[in-house]
């Protein structure tokens, strides 16, 4: 059952991600190509479907790992204020109007503040030689209501023009995609699905608990350091790529663990895939159904994956959350 | 029985431990425990039970001395290696976990790269989960729920187990029969077990029981000499006697916990 559930999900990614190149917003035949075609093709629609599908990944993987290490199922990785720490950066580099790096200036800021965020989460979450669970959990939300507050003022007190960019960053927005991010991006994003992949044993068995995980033979501190360490490398890494997408992170991993299981050795890889073609599907709508006006990914995603997912919650008397 | 020599798989010399800073919990604790023993681990609440056993499989470090596994340290051990010679079942369990049967079981082979000593439908065959492989633990009776964990300590195949009260929450039958069970895995497998247990006439069925207060050894040796109503009352602050002998034999003589 669940692999033609994973096979139905590549086949729809594939007619995604071409439908994305060649049919939307405008047809291109790629026999038959213009360089003005030829140019729309390879440097805006090919990496736009490259960073909509490495963002998705990363989510999805981050989403499954984070609430297997915190045993919460309501936990995304921007709960632990990554997000939040990120947009702050973010607005403030916009706020300033001052672009040191040209256009890396706002995605750089972005992941400077996701990462100082997931390391001072880090360290409220550290007691007695290792991160714990509670701790991980109750410092991201207080971080987060800080940075939101903060947030909230700067918002309050920025100009028009500027709202409109913050709101769009903001909502998720991949319609400034291009080549330029994405080598930086995916070394940090492979390096954190990869991670991730390699401890699903461990983080199965940190799920029954510390104690049976240290029975089973795993080095329960060492664990989930590691795996905290990839979830904030790829969030930051996604954030920076095209701001905050919700949903994605929260409710994909619930998604395939109705549709294959919750041993995440299957689970972190179905995630991935899940998230890559959620976020996929949700640009290609964005950019399509009011076109040329584009709606933000992260409010599409959220507006198709909700229904879905009520749908697949209606029908099991189970949770395998 | 035959054996003649016994090895010493499990060795407490002088362990000390506190939780809390200039208070010890645990004082000049030593034990020995030898292959094939089956030890019955008996205390009030709060008299050190679980903590002996969280120190035993290296989950807690001892403050002073040492423990030695198979004559080794144990903080010496890589995990892995660790985890093939000595598995642990909590008292509590999160019995809310995601995973179905077969998933949650299979993961008793964690620390193996080879082919187990038991396969999964063994090790769930032991424990009477044979039919129920697919489904959620979630879908579990509480008593079929703890099955389920047991089974994952017998796949990991370990020489020595650690229980704390794996009989909590289980009905008299399956009380008796996890006894049962364990009993034929010594047999079988040549295994020991440390098993913390509160119940009193449960204590009379293993040969070696260890009666602890405040983290020191009252007596250990056979349940009918140790559990006697001095040592009961010393360990339970109330006079209470252990009145089992009758129904330990009876099972006994029924074959069900009989040697």
């Amino acid at each position: 059952m669940s692999k033609i559930r994973i096979l139905m999900l590549i086949m729809t990614l594939v007619f995604i991600v071409l439908a994305s190149l060649f049919l939307s917003p405008k047809l291109i035949n790629p026999f038959q190509m213009d360089n003005v075609e030829r140019n729309i093709l390879f440097t805006i629609r090919f990496p736009r479907v490259i960073v909509a599908f490495s963002m998705g990944m990363a989510l999805g993987v981050s989403g499954a790992v984070l609430q297997g290490i915190l045993r919460n199922p309501l936990a995304d990785p921007y709960i632990l204020g990554i997000s939040s720490g990120a947009s702050l950066s973010a607005v403030a580099g916009i706020l300033s109007g001052i672009y040191f790096f040209g256009k890396f200036t706002i995605p750089l800021a972005a992941f400077i503040g996701a990462s100082f965020v997931s390391i001072l989460v880090g360290f409220f979450g550290w007691k007695r030689g290792g991160l714990w669970p509670e701790r991980l959990l109750l410092a991201g939300v207080g971080l987060s209501f800080l940075f939101h507050a903060i947030l909230m003022l700067l918002m309050n007190i920025s100009t028009d023009e500027h709202l409109g960019r913050i709101m769009f960053w903001i909502f998720g927005d991949l319609s400034a995609a291009d080549w330029s991010l994405i080598p930086y991006a995916s070394v940090f994003i492979i390096s954190g699905i990869s991670i991730s992949l390699s401890r699903a044993k461990a983080l199965n068995a940190l799920i029954l608990g510390d104690e049976l995980a240290h029975s089973l033979g795993f080095s329960v501190h060492r664990e989930r350091l590691l795996l905290f360490v990839s979830i904030s490398l790829m969030t930051a890494a996604s954030v920076s790529l095209g701001g905050i997408i919700g949903f994605i992170g929260l409710l994909v991993p619930h998604v395939m663990r109705f549709l294959i299981g919750a041993d995440n050795r299957f689970l972190v890889p179905a995630s991935a895939l899940g998230g890559g073609t959620l976020l996929c599907m949700a640009d290609l709508i964005g950019k399509s159904i009011l076109s040329p006006m584009e709606i933000p990914s992260g409010i599409v995603a959220a507006i198709i994956g909700s229904p879905y997912f009520l749908y697949l919650l209606g029908r099991r008397d189970v949770l395998s959350a | 029985m035959f054996s003649v020599h016994k090895y010493t798989i499990l060795q407490f010399d002088k362990i000390g431990f506190s939780y809390e800073k200039d208070k010890e919990f645990i004082r000049e604790l030593s034990f020995t425990v030898s292959d094939r023993e089956f030890i019955g681990l008996l205390g009030a609440n709060g008299s050190g039970k679980s903590t002996i056993l969280k120190l035993a499989s290296g989950i807690l470090n001892p403050s002073i001395g040492s423990i030695r596994l198979w004559g080794r340290p144990l903080q010496s051990f890589r995990h892995k290696d660790r985890a093939k010679l000595l598995s642990y079942l909590p008292q509590i369990l999160d019995m809310n976990v995601p995973f179905r049967v077969r998933e949650l079981v299979a993961m008793g082979l964690y620390p193996y790269d080879i082919i187990p000593k038991i396969t999964l439908s063994e090790a769930l065959e032991m424990v009477g989960l044979e039919g129920k492989s697919d489904l959620h633990i979630k879908n579990l009776s509480g008593g079929e729920r703890r099955r389920a964990f047991i089974a994952i300590t017998l796949l990991q195949g370990a020489g020595l187990l650690l229980l704390d009260e794996p009989l909590a929450n289980l009905d008299i039958k399956y009380q008796v029969e996890v006894i049962k069970l364990l009993r034929e895995l010594r047999e079988k497998k040549n295994i020991s077990i440390i098993m913390a247990l509160h119940d009193i006439n449960m204590a009379l069925q293993f040969e070696k029981v260890m009666l602890i207060k405040e983290g020191k050894i009252l007596g250990m040796g056979n349940p009918e000499i140790v559990l006697s109503r001095d040592l009961l009352k010393e360990a339970f602050d109330v006079a209470i006697e252990a009145r089992g002998f009758q129904t330990a034999y009876e099972i006994g003589n029924t074959g069900l916990l009989g040697e």
